[in-house]
């Protein structure tokens, strides 16, 4: 009876982790073919739109690298009476805000909204609301302090919201210092899969396009008819990603709007960031899984992808599970049908790392962006998926304790940024 | 001329490729055959639609089977030595790990090669902006 319920357990398991797999097959299959398509030209493209824009900029200590974002805030080629940047200084006990003080001082479209101790500190989600209301754009777009966009970045990004449908757009994330060490080379790659193929592949077969947080934005009256981001959730960027699409409107991806991050550069800030993402991306899931399965806004192929997009951080704890149910097994030699899916546990241990794309869809994206070197290290992926297994279960074990104890607080834990990402900058 | 000795060539690497599955299947195991099916299947839908000629594509993948003939082989070997001398818990634990040790080859030789094909030529410039 145990060994039924275990092989039934076993075999639910791997069929789940097959469907992922089958998934970004598709998605790799997707790009691969979009490849040799001509792209189509939409009126979007071709027509001069140029609303009001405004750029939100949330800094908490973030001084070694906001003069660099604001440096370049200065040389957009988007024509600065429509353009308005709000540095949100949120609480910041170095020189961030002085920084960004100095900059508004002699560019009049830059302003800095100072957060005091009382006000501020309380994460990116509430400096975002609080820089929203003082926006004035039709647009708003989002760049965390550590990113550096191209010149042409506002146009590339305004463009797709001629296009009454569109909500909100997002920019494709270029790891900036992919150089300095083994851990940003490795999130580099993980950034390939999840934007050059995942992103693309959405957006190329009408599924749900995620909103990473930067280098996107949104229309006014989208953020306001939604009461703009949501302070309860630690994933912000996903809960808006899927209130947009509830809401009827869509997503897009512009995969040439490039904005390059300053990635992690040791394990220890590796494991704080993923656990918050881990974290906010299953209270996420927890908040929209329902909304999506009867939504009227969304059809079957969304609704699929959309839980699967959701689900997504729990696939280091259903690989872990299906190790410790399938292992015993075959050890007391059960069928062989339990032997012929054990094959698909190590597939998906290369599957589900950082941005939970497999490795053969990261080496597709790595050989498209022209990443002949880093490409190599695809096989040193696993490393940050067995990484990842402990972070993804304790956070899962960490919200489900919260929600027993009704002790749901989030802790904003910032990322910190050493500026090493400014020897990379060329121009 | 030419065009006859690059069909000979396609001709060739279809044989090692064909050999390679039946030697899999009667010296080694059927693990083998499915594994090999696998990776042939992920490299020729995937890989033959990127850039690079297809005498390239295709003898890469004929070496990549060749790898993956060996290293099966081998192991296989080591694992009937295994059985024999500390008996059914090795063939258990060969199992287990069986799929590990095979998702290696695949792994690295998927990246090489894709390095060992010509650079894309709609590339992305490196990481530098």
């Amino acid at each position: 009876m145990i060994i039924e319920a275990l092989e039934v357990s076993f075999v639910l398991l791997t069929a789940l982790m097959i469907v992922y797999l089958i998934r970004h097959y598709v998605f790799t299959l997707t790009v691969l073919r979009s490849l040799k398509k001509t792209k189509k030209v939409t009126v979007a493209s071709d027509a001069k739109y140029e609303p009001m824009v405004s750029i939100l900029i949330p800094a908490r200590d973030e001084e070694k690298v906001v003069g660099r974002l604001l440096q370049r805030m200065t040389e957009l080629t988007y024509p600065k009476d429509k353009l308005q940047v709000i540095v949100i200084d949120d609480a910041s006990s170095d020189s961030t805000g002085r920084i960004a003080d100095e900059y508004s001082s002699r560019h009049s479209f830059i302003e800095v909204l100072h957060r005091d101790k009382r006000d501020g500190g309380k994460g990116k989600t509430s400096a975002m609301n609080a820089g929203f209301t003082r926006s004035k754009g039709e647009i708003i777009l989002c760049f965390d302090a550590d990113y550096y966009p191209q010149k042409t970045i506002v146009e590339k990004l305004t463009k797709e919201f001629v296009d009454p449908k569109v909500g909100a757009v997002q920019g494709r994330v270029v790891v900036l210092n992919e150089p300095q060490n083994i851990v940003t080379r490795l999130v580099a790659l993980e950034r390939i899969g999840g934007y050059r193929v995942d992103q693309e592949a959405r957006d190329n077969l009408g599924l749900i396009v995620q909103f990473g947080g930067t280098v996107g934005g949104f229309k006014r009256n989208v953020l306001e008819s939604l009461n703009g981001w949501d302070e309860s959730i630690l994933a912000e960027d996903t809960d808006l990603t899927f209130r947009v699409v509830l809401a009827g409107f869509k997503v897009r991806y512009v995969g040439d709007a490039e904005c390059y991050e300053e990635a992690v550069d040791n394990w220890k800030a590796y494991r704080s960031q993923r656990y918050r993402w881990a974290r906010g991306h299953m209270q996420c899931c927890f908040k929209h899984q329902l909304k999506v399965l009867k939504s009227k806004n969304l059809n079957m192929k969304e609704k699929i992808d959309g839980l699967l997009l959701l689900n997504v951080y729990f696939m280091p704890i259903i690989v872990l599970l299906s190790f410790v149910v399938g292992v015993p097994l075959i050890l007391l030699e059960s069928s062989k049908l339990i032997t012929a899916l054990w094959f698909s546990v190590p597939v998906s241990l290369y599957s589900f790392v950082g941005n939970f794309a497999p490795f053969f869809e990261v080496g597709i994206g790595a050989y498209l962006d022209g990443r002949t070197k880093t490409q190599l290290l695809i096989p040193l992926l696993i490393f940050t998926f067995f990484y990842n297994i402990p972070i993804c279960t304790k956070a899962f074990l960490d919200l489900v304790s919260a929600k027993i104890l009704r002790k749901d607080h989030n802790i904003w834990v910032k990322t910190p940024h050493s500026g090493n990402g400014n020897r990379y900058i060329t121009n | 001329m030419k065009f006859k000795a690059n069909h000979l060539v396609l001709v060739l690497f279809f044989e090692v490729i064909a050999l390679c599955l039946i030697v899999s299947f009667r010296f080694v195991n059927i693990e083998t055959v499915i594994i090999l099916l696998i990776f042939n299947f992920l490299f020729t839908s995937l890989i033959f639609q990127l850039d690079g000629t297809l005498n390239r594509k295709l003898g890469m993948l004929a070496l990549g089977n060749i790898i993956g003939l060996f290293w099966n082989f081998i192991f296989h070997s080591f694992a009937v030595v295994g059985l024999a001398y500390f008996g059914e818990i090795f063939g258990a634990f060969y199992t287990i790990f069986y799929p590990f040790l095979n998702l290696m080859w695949i792994v690295s030789f998927w990246s090489l090669s894709l390095a060992a094909l010509p650079n894309f030529q709609n590339m992305h410039a490196e990481a530098k902006p």
